[in-house]
């Protein structure tokens, strides 16, 4: 009975949310250690958002302007110039336009919201999905290093902020980001942050561990992330049990992309101390019939921007002190392949948003030309840490940007204004 | 009259109990209470989890006989091991049919990967061997996904061919092996671009260590000693190139290489590693803190050093002398289990009665718990230290793994079947029922608060006297299986 992971949490994974309500915790147990609002300084919360697989960054921002550098490595992939149809790309400058299913975040660009930033990746990259994702999260080229550069921020941040939800990566897996001394909370729901066993006896069950870990021979360590456990719980039984409506009717996609984003939102606006939030998006490796204006890309890019839209709509009165930046390992090869699809390329496109983004598009474009170009792919004309290093600085309040990304020297792009 | 350590080898039967006298166990363990048998600790370590019959079987032999009789592997049969395997193309086949089918069907490659590792943890009679090939596993550590083909024929022929052999052919079977060349760059470095990565990485992490002596003039001696070592154009096999290969003298740690040699440059270094004195402290270091402790003995680390340079790295004596020292014996509870080694566990303890027949429920919590075997990216290999692993969501999954394959007899975990009359025989009162769970899984029983709140769990009243009947029975037993596995008691060895 080989169930798929997702047939098994249908199955088997989620037996409710129980409404047990907070005094059924001991008195031993310390109330929840919330920062009080505003304890990182008046700082931004920092969305990060990576997209697996390696986005085409030139379907999803389209160099138009290049003509057929562009169309001819493209037969029937590319997107059309603005202008012709609802398929063809949205204009922002006059060279690059947006892919017709990221029209949600023109809006947001307008807004002097969004930093469209393109031709940017890992400097000397791998174009191994592995390979770059680890460099890229840990935000370092030595594969030796055991910390992310999440971490790596929380760490030398001059605050400090005991909250269980400082640091949240919405799925399976604590992210190569934030891993390292900081104990980061992963989370698929908010739902499934509970025991398993049966229904009736939950309540027992949870009050017997909860007895054996005080014991003395349990240790201090154990007893504390015991009691971490416990306080995360029963916050997110009252979080799920109290349920969630946006506001200015934001609608979320309902893959878990959405679900991740709209959670986000969930704890933003409940205070509780979160400074990072991760969040993947999956699917980008699209080797075959990736599509053009519509099929396989545009339906993710569909998901992608609705998804930040939502979440700008939803949060439209904490936008001034929330950053979302998203990113991706690689771009793609410049030119289709057999299969109607791409190959791992070089530099993709980043994103910013949030009041801190100065709006507008932001590349070193040195063109498509055969010597522009690296190994025929896009080439890397800015560094991703960069664009990180800005967030930090302006927004985040973490100027120790040399220690996060030690083997990086950071160069002020103007992509970002201070708080 | 303290008995020595002779003395304990020698005992047979329930020697266990009555020898405990002559052992100091260590007070400020993490988890202070740890079973007071000897025996169930050697078995707790060299083993990935103690079912009834190692216990019998190593109280009829004696520890020292054991961990011979574990030593030497080859001679213990181990049928559903083989049978697993010879079932499994993916597991046997060489590396050109194991490439095309890689490239074709990843899945079935790295779940039959994955899901032999977690086997032959719970099922193989070789246990001490499948324990070494976990420390090697992560002392040479290569991730699987983007060599998935050379890395399946790496843990074959490397890691598992040498994990109980010397050292020294360990080291050289890892240097020509094609995963790992890829993995840190050997594959690339040439005369003209050497590529300092695994000359780095060998030095650091597979012999002296980071404090072992060696400066940066090493590590360019050394990349260039090893340029030529490459692969082949498909990247399966190794070979030398000489073309490749600076001719040039180089010092190596002192000794120097003279001028126009080829691949013996190579040679002569991975000798030099294998058998520098840096080297056996390093790993005496390591598998102490494996075996032993997080933190060590400073003693234990040089004794074990020394056996490795006097049998020229003999892994078998290495860890014959470790297993038999004074400060093993002293360590019972001080390790907290790593994820895969909980998992196993459990599924072991509860063995026969818990027949795990699905990779599925391993495969979720490893990748919950950050433990997935071959999917850790950096050369370090996973941490091998408590802190590491004590999270909020370790504790949340490590629980409910507990609970849920504790339920197995309820159909709540996918694994497997579990027939619980088997595990726990009928007794008369709940305080029975809490001691024969906890001397099951435990090996000690419980006394104190955490045993009345074990029976409070299955009677309100918390009456250790309170008969049982088959409705309380089946009520509760699974739910009081999960608390004993998921308890402080079960997360340390």
């Amino acid at each position: 009975m080989a169930l798929s992971r997702r047939e098994f949490f249908k199955q088997f994974g989620a037996p409710g949310v129980l409404g047990l309500s907070s005094t059924f915790f001991p008195a031993w147990m310390p109330k929840m250690a919330f920062a009080p609002p505003g304890s990182s300084g008046a700082h931004d919360v920092l969305v990060v958002v990576f997209l697996r697989g390696g986005m085409d960054g030139l379907n999803a921002v389209v160099p138009y302007g290049e003509g057929g550098l562009y169309y001819d490595r493209r037969p029937t992939i590319a997107i059309a110039e603005p202008g012709r149809s609802d398929y063809s790309a949205i204009d922002l400058n006059g060279f690059f336009g947006l892919h017709p299913a990221l029209r949600p975040l023109k809006e947001i660009y307008d807004e002097s919201m969004l930093n469209v930033i393109h031709a940017v990746g890992i400097v000397n990259g791998s174009r191994s999905h592995f390979d770059a994702m680890e460099v890229m999260e840990r935000g370092i080229d030595n594969k030796m290093t055991p910390t992310g550069w999440i971490t790596r921020h929380l760490t030398s941040a001059s605050w400090q902020n005991d909250s269980p939800f400082r640091a949240i990566g919405m799925g399976a897996m604590v992210p190569s980001s934030l891993r390292g001394t900081v104990s980061a909370l992963s989370l698929r729901s908010i739902a499934d942050f509970h025991l398993q066993g049966r229904e009736d006896q939950l309540t027992q069950v949870q009050r017997t561990l909860s007895g054996l870990y005080t014991l003395d021979a349990a240790g201090e360590a154990m007893a504390a992330s015991a009691s971490s456990v416990f306080e995360t719980m029963s916050f997110l039984q009252e979080l799920a049990a109290e349920g969630y409506t946006p506001d200015r009717n934001a609608n979320y996609p309902e893959d878990e992309f959405g679900m991740g984003l709209r959670q986000i939102a969930q704890f933003i606006k409940r205070e509780v101390g979160l400074e990072v939030a991760c969040v993947d998006m999956g699917g980008w490796d699209t080797h075959d019939e990736q599509g053009g204006a519509e099929g396989a890309m545009a339906s993710l890019l569909d998901n992608f921007a609705r998804g930040l839209h939502a979440f700008y709509n939803d949060l439209h009165d904490y936008m001034g002190r929330v950053t979302v930046v998203t990113m991706s390992e690689f771009g793609r090869t410049t030119a289709e392949n057999a299969s109607r699809g791409t190959d791992h390329g070089r530099a993709s496109v980043m994103f910013v948003m949030g009041a801190g983004a100065t709006g507008g598009l932001h590349a070193d474009w040195r063109g498509l030309h055969a010597e522009a170009l690296d190994e025929g792919d896009l080439q890397v004309t800015m560094d991703y840490r960069d664009v990180l290093s800005e967030i930090l600085i302006k927004r985040v309040g973490n100027p120790d940007v040399a220690q996060i990304f030690p083997d990086h020297r950071y160069t002020d792009h103007n992509l970002i204004r201070s708080v | 009259m303290t008995l020595t350590r002779r003395d304990l080898f020698k005992a047979t039967g329930a020697a266990g109990a009555a020898l405990a006298v002559g052992w100091h166990f260590h007070a400020a363990s993490p988890a202070r209470a740890a079973a007071d048998d000897p025996l169930y600790h050697v078995l707790q370590r060299a083993t990935w989890g103690v079912r009834p019959a190692d216990l019998e079987r190593i109280r009829q032999m004696g520890a020292q006989a054991w961990i011979d009789w574990q030593l030497d592997y080859e001679s213990i049969p181990d049928p559903l091991v083989d049978e697993f395997i010879s079932a499994r193309r993916p597991l046997r086949a060489d590396i050109d049919s194991l490439s095309e089918l890689a490239e074709r069907d990843y899945g079935a490659v790295i779940t039959n990967f994955l899901w032999g590792r977690i086997y032959r943890a719970i099922y193989s009679e070789r246990q001490l061997y499948e324990r070494m090939v976990e420390f090697w596993t992560d002392h040479f550590n290569v991730p699987a996904p983007d060599y998935l083909a050379q890395r399946v024929v790496e843990d074959r022929e490397v890691i598992r061919k040498h994990a109980l052999g010397k050292f020294r052919d360990l080291l050289f079977a890892s240097a020509t092996s094609p995963a790992m060349l890829d993995y840190l760059d050997q594959a690339v470095s040439s005369k003209e671009h050497p590529n300092e990565n695994y000359a780095r990485e060998i030095m650091e992490l597979h012999t002296l260590g980071v404090d072992g002596g060696y400066t940066q003039a090493d590590v360019v001696a050394l990349a260039r000693a090893l340029t030529g070592w490459t692969l082949t154009n498909n990247s399966r096999h190794f070979r030398y190139v000489h073309e490749m290969h600076d001719t040039a003298e180089k010092t190596l740690l002192g000794v120097t290489m003279p001028a126009g040699r080829g691949s013996e440059d190579g040679l002569q270094a991975i000798d030099i590693l294998a058998r520098h004195p840096s080297t056996a402290r390093f790993i005496a270091r390591k598998l102490s803190r494996r075996f032993i402790s997080d933190q060590p003995p400073q003693s234990i680390i040089e004794s074990t050093a020394q056996v490795f340079l006097s049998t020229d790295g003999d892994l078998r004596a290495v860890m014959r002398h470790l297993l038999t020292s004074a400060e093993f014996m002293a360590s019972a509870g001080q390790k907290f289990r790593r994820p895969l080694e909980y998992m196993v566990a459990m599924a072991r303890v509860l063995s026969p009665a818990l027949q795990v027949t699905s990779l599925d429920p391993f495969y979720y919590y490893l990748e919950a718990l950050g433990h997935l075997p071959y999917h850790w990216f950096p050369p370090n290999g996973y941490p091998d230290v408590a802190d590491a692993w004590i999270t909020t969501n370790g504790m949340l999954h490590r629980w409910n793994a507990a609970l849920e394959m504790a339920h197995a007899g309820d159909g709540m975990f996918i694994g497997g079947a579990m027939n619980l009359d088997a595990l726990i025989p009928p007794v008369a009162t709940v305080g029975e029922l809490v001691d024969a769970v906890s001397e099951r899984l435990l090996g000690m029983t419980l006394n104190g608060e955490a045993r009345d709140r074990l029976i409070q769990f299955v009677i309100r009243t918390g009456n250790p006297q309170q008969p049982v009947d088959a409705r309380l029975r089946d009520n509760y037993l699974p739910g009081l299986v999960g608390l004993v596995l998921a308890s402080p008691y079960f997360q340390w060895s």
